[in-house]
């Protein structure tokens, strides 16, 4: 055993770039290996979009986060996997002025917003890779979060608003 | 304040080659580290009892060179076994030649947990029983070390309609899992090849028969004769974030048949009599041959008090398999 521990209790700075910003914490210090990225954003970072509904069982989705471009469950992932890798929440696609905060917003999509975050920054993604998705295809991508209300159709409809504001934006 | 609990504490090594990872495996109490999504929840929720956990964690995604690719060339696909689910879901060979293994990966979860689960974690993930998930290791079932399984006289509508090994009734919910099996596939570690068939085992805790020091390293499946299709079904109460209730995946065709079911039993259960019925007559299925292998496949069950009604979706779920676009 000494020499697992001997490997492991070697400090290690975890660099994470959290909405454009560059942060750093160390191993040991500022965060434990057992660190999840959801606890990170939440108690470190103090980004309170980041939600959950099902005490980190992984079954609700409210948790979702960008990792390079993809939606995780930040539940479900250890701060220390995201050593040098880029993360996104919804505080910063407002910031870059994303149409999709207007069409959640103008749809009326949701009702307390408890999982609007994870919504839309799965939709991010999903127009992000694919600029004119069809109504199957927002709703497998979105497939991951539950919302309490019902709040489906309307999500839908926004994706769809702000893939069209998106497309008016790229032609103007 | 949010109610997420926090992980039970370890010690994370990044293992740099497969030897490292296997030398500080077989050193002590250490579990290999793949997407993580099944050890964050039994860690979150001490599923376990004390004892049981790792103290060590050695994360396999720091090795190099790197266990996530699929490749497919001269008639063999090659998937290390770190790929995500969602990659292989999408990956343009699979779904052409492995249909079954492509469906199968993308029914797992939600598109969250296909980003980061990969394809060994899926096979070799923990019990999902209910018993054994209780948080606080509520019900020290025999998976844990235990002398009872709790579903035995407990409500059991989910397990095993096939019987118990070594005392457990818990059914392996792996959806990648039948898939493999049904596309013989072979998984390769850093000690032998175990073909898919005798890779799931009933054990405290675990669910396969890898050992303590046993890494696995790639998935080799090879290419279904061309008259052959393999196929997958699910059956859960939701499409997405939910566990089969049954599942199942075959290959079908050129006179041959392999069938096999999952979440019926405490491993991926082979439906041999119904692939019996079905072979050398692939060219003759009709409504009436699947129905005969459909009820051949469940004629021996036996099931608990409470899921009966899962041996009528197994059978629909064969039936399915070996007539694709039928709805019973
Ligand atoms: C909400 C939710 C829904 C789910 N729904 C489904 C579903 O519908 N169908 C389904 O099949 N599964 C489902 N799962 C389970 C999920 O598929 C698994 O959690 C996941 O596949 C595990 O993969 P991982 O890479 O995260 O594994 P990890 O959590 O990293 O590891 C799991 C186990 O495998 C071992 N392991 C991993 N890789 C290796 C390796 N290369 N060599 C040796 N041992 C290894 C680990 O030591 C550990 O024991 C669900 C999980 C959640 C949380
Ligand atoms: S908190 Fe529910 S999925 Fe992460």
């Amino acid at each position: 055993m000494s020499g697992i521990v001997g490997a492991v209790e070697e400090r290690r700075v975890i660099k994470i770039n959290i909405n454009g910003r560059e942060y750093e914490f160390e191993i040991g210090v500022d965060i434990q290996p057992g660190t999840t990225l959801f606890e990170l954003l939440r108690s470190r970072v103090g980004l309170r979009s980041v939600r959950d509904a099902c005490l980190g069982d992984g079954s609700c989705g409210a948790c979702t986060v960008l990792v390079d471009g993809d939606p995780v469950l930040s539940c479900m992932m250890l701060a220390a996997d995201c050593h040098n890798r880029k993360v996104e929440t919804v505080e910063g696609i407002a910031r870059e002025g994303h149409p999709l905060i207007d069409a959640f917003a103008k749809n009326y999509a949701y009702q307390c917003g408890y999982e609007a975050p994870a919504f839309i920054v799965t939709a991010k993604a999903l127009l992000d890779k694919n600029p004119n998705p069809s109504e199957e295809e927002i709703v497998e991508a979105l497939s991951g979060i539950i919302s309490r209300a019902g709040v489906y159709p309307a999500v839908i409809s926004a994706v769809e608003d702000a893939a069209e504001a998106l497309r008016k934006r790229g032609v103007s | 304040m949010s109610g997420v609990r926090a992980l039970r504490s370890f010690k994370l090594v990044n293992a740099g080659s497969v030897d490292e990872a296997a030398r500080i495996l077989a050193e002590g109490n250490a579990w290999p580290l793949a997407g993580g999504t099944d050890i964050i929840h039994l860690l979150r929720f001490r599923v376990l009892p004390d004892g049981m956990y790792p103290d060590v964690l050695v994360n396999l995604k720091t090795i190099s060179p790197s266990l996530e690719y699929i490749n497919y060339q001269d008639g063999v696909l090659r998937i290390g076994a770190l790929t995500k689910l969602s990659a292989i879901s999408r990956d343009a060979a699979v779904k052409e030649r492995f249909a079954a293994l492509a469906a199968a990966a993308g029914s797992v979860g939600s598109p969250q947990i296909r980003n980061v689960a990969t394809v060994g974690g899926d096979i070799a993930q923990f019990p999902r029983g209910w018993y054994f998930r209780k948080p606080d290791n509520r019900f020290h079932c025999l998976r844990k070390g235990g002398d009872t399984c709790y579903a035995r006289t407990g409500d059991n509508r989910y397990h095993s309609i096939f019987g118990e090994i070594n005392g457990c009734v818990a059914v392996n919910m792996s959806d990648v899992a039948p898939a493999l099996v049904a596309l013989d596939a072979e998984i390769v570690t850093n000690k032998r090849t175990i073909r898919a068939e005798d890779f799931w085992d009933v054990r405290v805790p675990r669910s396969t028969v890898l050992e303590q020091d046993e890494v696995m390293l790639e998935i080799r499946i090879p290419a279904p004769p061309r008259g052959a299709r393999s196929s997958f079904e699910k059956f859960a109460v939701r499409k997405a974030i939910d566990f089969p209730i049954v599942n199942g995946a075959a290959l079908i065709g050129d006179g041959l048949a392999r069938i096999v079911l999952n979440a019926v039993y405490p491993v991926p259960y082979r439906a041999r009599k119904a692939e019996e019925i079905l072979r050398g007559r692939t060219d003759a299925i009709n409504e009436e041959l699947a129905e005969e292998a459909a009820d051949a496949a469940v004629s021996g069950a036996v099931p608990l008090a409470y899921n009966g009604w899962k041996v009528q979706v197994a059978r629909s779920i064969v039936k399915r398999l070996i007539l694709p676009g039928t709805r019973r």
